[in-house]
């Protein structure tokens, strides 16, 4: 693997041929990445893959108008080639007025514990029986447990970027993960596939808690129970409520969507959107965080940004082009798309705020509710109107403070802003997800739907 | 490319694996997204890597590398990888036999894609933007994607197989918001073709006729009425009814995925009411998911996965195929070098019934119909959900008014015994991507099918 030096001479040279040979403006990402995964296939390891790869990604402008090229090649040749063609790109498009400039040059602070050399010198042979061992104990944790999918792994990221402002960051990053996805058969069916993982920058996951979160909550699917349409409490576990924010709110906090009318809150900073006991935020400095990095996808350095505070909407998600276009700063919130050229403005690690009390305290309080840990369909949500129907899978039926079983085609139909508007508790304990911060959070009168 | 391939196969044959097998790709891809009329992204890349996949000891070892000079490496580390998950196996894996292929797969195009210059594309693109905006004054934002390749597969395996075959993409997506006051609607179309070039955007895939069915969308939700929630006696439109037998049969019918799931030994049992069929095709002329060849170099075939309401068949790869004693069906597919293949679905659809145009709303006094879907996902337990962004009131059995987004839903084993009515009446295949943790197109369809209440849950707000 290329160090970083040697990536970033290589970005700094792109940038140069590429002025040398008439654009204004030019910058090149790299990512190196050496990725080591063992699969899971039917209660087996089933394969062992490694995947290593370097890629460019080129965007440039001639005057104002864009090119952008993609090398999965690390050479000077290969880069000039690619130069060329985004040159050629750049040539044929049209002209975009609202463009300025690229990044400035920053200072970055140095945020610690984004690379363990453990990780490193990962064989082979210790995925492999990280990951036998978690079928093991899978198998063992509860009858008729069926390690379905999943799997162990390792991933070693380095990254630089450059351009023609004199914006240069190159950042290393380690990760290694467990993935347990199971299910069980229920006599004539099967439990819906249930999902837990770790995921950290070193080698110190913790399987035990994955492997009984699966279990625990394989039992509860087996005992299957009947439940009434209407308006109840629900709880959503962090898994569940980060896919739906990120097809519903967290669209329409992106810089973009909101610059283009195409966010429902673009007027809304300083009302309050949601319960004030809601507080989320974008960060994409804590240590703890798995899109924690030094520099967003165009070298502009991560913060951390208050989106909620206390249900009140503080601020969008920028990148350059788009904070340019209206007079902000960028969030250091851009995530590029190397082989489609496409620069995206994205959240790096959601965090909600956390509450007082213990989901199981919580959840000893609830008459009659639902737990909902996973969904389907958050991605079928209209991001524009935040308008919501999906099924929750698994979903528990809470009767008297107990969990009681699993409720087949339990249904949530709503607006996402009315939702946030009846969050009424956080728990005390985060999960740490990739991507998510965050403790479950209960609604209240939720239109829940369910199968006749 | 062959040599290069049939070098690197014979290294691994010579460590001893049971089976190598090399799938080089070199070609071009490119993609262009316009947002409002502004160009956000305009990449073009010639692309070319290797996936190696080696079957040692009973496990495999799986490598992807750009670097063509260094295969032997790539393929010593495949067999060194399946050796070291090998000795946790209790059952090694086969791969069932098949016969080696040495063939050319071609397609035969007017006009390349790669060859079809950017500002053509770009002037599509705007041409699009402008039908969609011209539709109606209240659609405010426009996005229009597209995508294109053009290249060439390599399969080169220890068995003898070598094939080459043609990859061919053009591909176009809009995605279209409107508002009025602060209500806001968003509605998505896509088209796409894997056996013609550019001439399919020309003559098919037309700016006025993707843009047109995207804004039409959009403008239906901004003026529909919400739907109600709990179960109705409904019709699913060709759309829709492809989406479900995607989604809800077809995954379970996946042989690697149905061992963990509700279709689960139910091989030659009854799973659906009488009369329904459900197929799936990679031999169809010029459909999205037909192909000569899968990525193991089998051949593809019609799987009839439902004949007259039995599971009858599974779609397999050469693994599951002899795990289960099931014929290698041709449905091994993989993204790019960069994925193994894995078990997917191609053209899926349930075939025609008797039922006349007339027959299929008769008698409804409250329902749906249901004609075009925005997403969908499936569960092992057979729940399925399909988010729906176009669908109508049907009010003593006429169609009335437009619904704004809602899903449906249902647990598909249950859901299949209240299919009442499927209509006779032919059907276009819904081009459209599947995501199993890599992309695969696909196609799916249907005549219009009627389930009685009961069926389908409507998850609608009031």
């Amino acid at each position: 693997m290329k160090t970083e030096r040697e990536l970033m001479d290589l970005c700094q040279y792109a940038v140069s041929v590429g002025q040398k040979r008439g654009a204004n403006a030019i910058e090149v990402q790299c990512d190196s990445r050496i990725d080591l995964d063992a699969g899971i296939e039917l209660g087996e390891v089933n394969s062992v893959s490694r995947s290593v790869g370097t890629e460019f990604a080129v965007r440039l402008y001639l005057g104002k108008r864009m090119g952008s090229a993609f090398t999965n090649i690390p050479t000077r040749e290969a880069l000039d080639e690619g130069v060329s063609m985004a040159l050629s790109a750049a040539k044929a498009t049209t002209e975009d007025k609202d463009w300025q400039r690229l990044p400035e040059p920053r200072t970055y602070k140095e945020i610690p514990g984004l690379w363990e050399e453990a990780v490193i010198k990962c064989e082979p042979d210790k995925v492999v029986r990280l990951t036998a061992d978690m079928v093991k104990k899978a198998a063992a944790a509860e009858e008729g447990l069926i390690a379905a999918y999943g799997g162990s792994g390792t991933s070693i990221h380095v990254m630089a970027y450059a351009n023609s402002s004199g914006t240069a960051v190159a950042q290393k990053l380690t990760s290694a993960y467990l993935f347990l996805a199971g299910v069980a058969p229920t006599g004539a069916s099967m439990t819906p596939l249930v999902q837990s993982y770790d995921v950290k920058r070193g080698l110190q996951l913790d399987m035990d808690r994955v492997v009984d979160e699966v279990a625990s909550n394989i039992r509860l699917c087996k005992k299957k129970v009947k439940a009434n349409s209407g308006k109840f409490s629900v709880i959503l576990h962090p898994q569940a409520y980060s896919e739906l924010l990120q097809y519903t709110l967290l669209m329409s906090v992106r810089g973009d969507n909101v610059a283009r009318g195409k966010s429902k809150i673009a007027d809304k900073i300083g009302d309050t959107i949601a319960s004030p006991i809601l507080t989320i935020t974008d960060d994409g400095t804590t240590p703890k965080g798995m899109h924690t990095s030094v520099a967003d996808d165009e070298g502009v350095p991560r913060q951390r940004t208050p989106i909620i505070e206390k249900g009140v909407l503080r601020s969008f998600l920028w990148d350059t082009y788009w904070g340019n276009k209206m007079g902000v700063k960028s969030t250091g919130n851009a995530k590029r798309n190397m082989r489609q050229g496409l620069l995206e403005i994205a959240t790096s690690n959601l965090v909600v705020g956390l509450g007082k009390r213990d989901i199981a305290e919580i959840i000893s309080g609830v008459k009659q509710g639902y737990l909902v840990r996973n969904l389907q369909g958050a991605h079928s949500s209209n991001p524009e109107s935040g308008d919501f129907s999906i099924v929750g899978n698994p979903a528990f039926l809470i009767e008297n403070g107990e969990l009681k079983g699993a409720v087949d085609g339990l249904m949530l139909a709503g607006n996402i802003y009315e939702l946030l508007k009846n969050a009424v508790e956080t728990a005390k304990t985060p999960h740490y997800l990739e991507g998510t911060i965050g403790p479950e959070v209960v609604f209240k009168d939720v239109q829940v739907v369910v199968k006749e | 490319m062959f040599d290069v391939l049939q070098k690197a196969v014979d290294v691994g044959r010579n460590l001893g694996a049971t089976y190598v097998e090399l799938r080089g790709e070199d070609g071009f891809i490119e993609y262009i997204q316009m947002d409002d009329g502004r160009i956000n992204a305009l990449t073009q890349r010639i692309e070319r890597g290797v996936a190696v996949r080696v079957l040692a000891d009973g496990a495999w070892g799986f490598v992807t590398t750009s670097e063509l000079d260094v295969l032997d490496k790539a393929v010593r580390d495949a067999y060194s990888m399946a050796k070291a998950a090998a000795p946790t196996r209790h059952e090694p894996i086969k791969i069932a036999e098949t016969k080696p292929y040495k063939d050319t797969a071609d397609i035969k195009m007017k006009r390349d894609p790669r060859s079809v210059p950017v500002a053509e594309k770009i002037r599509y693109m705007e041409q699009m933007t402008k039908v969609i905006r011209d539709y109606d004054s209240r659609i405010t934002a426009v996005t229009v994607k597209v995508r294109t390749a053009s290249g060439l597969k390599y399969v080169v395996t220890s068995e003898g197989t070598q094939i080459r075959s043609r990859q061919l993409l053009v591909w176009a997506y809009p995605w279209v918001t409107a508002k009025e006051g602060a209500r806001l609607s968003a509605a998505r179309f896509e088209e796409a073709s894997t056996h013609q070039g550019w001439e399919y955007m020309e003559k098919v895939a037309t700016p006025e006729f993707v843009g047109q069915q995207a804004a039409r969308k959009a403008k239906l939700q901004l003026e529909g009425v919400p739907a109600k929630a709990g179960s109705f006696p409904c019709v699913l439109g060709p759309r829709v009814i492809g989406v479900l037998a995607h989604e809800a049969l077809g995954h379970l019918s996946e042989a690697d995925l149905t061992a963990n799931s509700a279709f689960a030994g139910k091989l030659g049992q009854v799973v659906a009411a009488e009369g329904v069929y459900m197929t799936d095709d990679g031999t169809i002329p010029g459909e999205i998911g037909s192909a000569k060849y899968d990525d193991e170099g089998t051949p593809t075939s019609r799987v009839e996965i439902i004949r007259n309401s039995v599971l009858t068949e599974l779609l397999t790869n050469r693994e599951y195929a002899a795990k289960n004693g099931l014929r290698p069906t041709g449905n091994a597919r993989a993204e790019s070098y960069l994925f193994p293949p894995i078990i997917r679905m191609r053209n899926t659809y349930f075939e025609r019934g008797d039922a006349t145009e007339d027959e299929m709303l008769e008698g409804i006094d409250f329902g749906y119909y249901c004609a075009d879907f925005r997403a969908g996902q499936a569960q092992t337990n057979a729940s399925f959900q399909v988010g729906i962004q176009e669908a109508y009131e049907v009010v003593n059995g006429k169609i009335g008014r437009p619904i704004t987004d809602l899903s449906i839903s249902g647990i598909a084993t249950d859901s299949l015994f209240k299919i009442e009515l499927i209509s006779r009446k032919e059907f276009p295949f819904e081009n459209g991507r599947c995501g199993k943790g890599q992309e695969a197109l696909v196609g799916s369809g249907g005549p219009d099918i009627r389930f009685s209440k009961g069926g389908i849950t409507f998850g609608g707000k009031t």
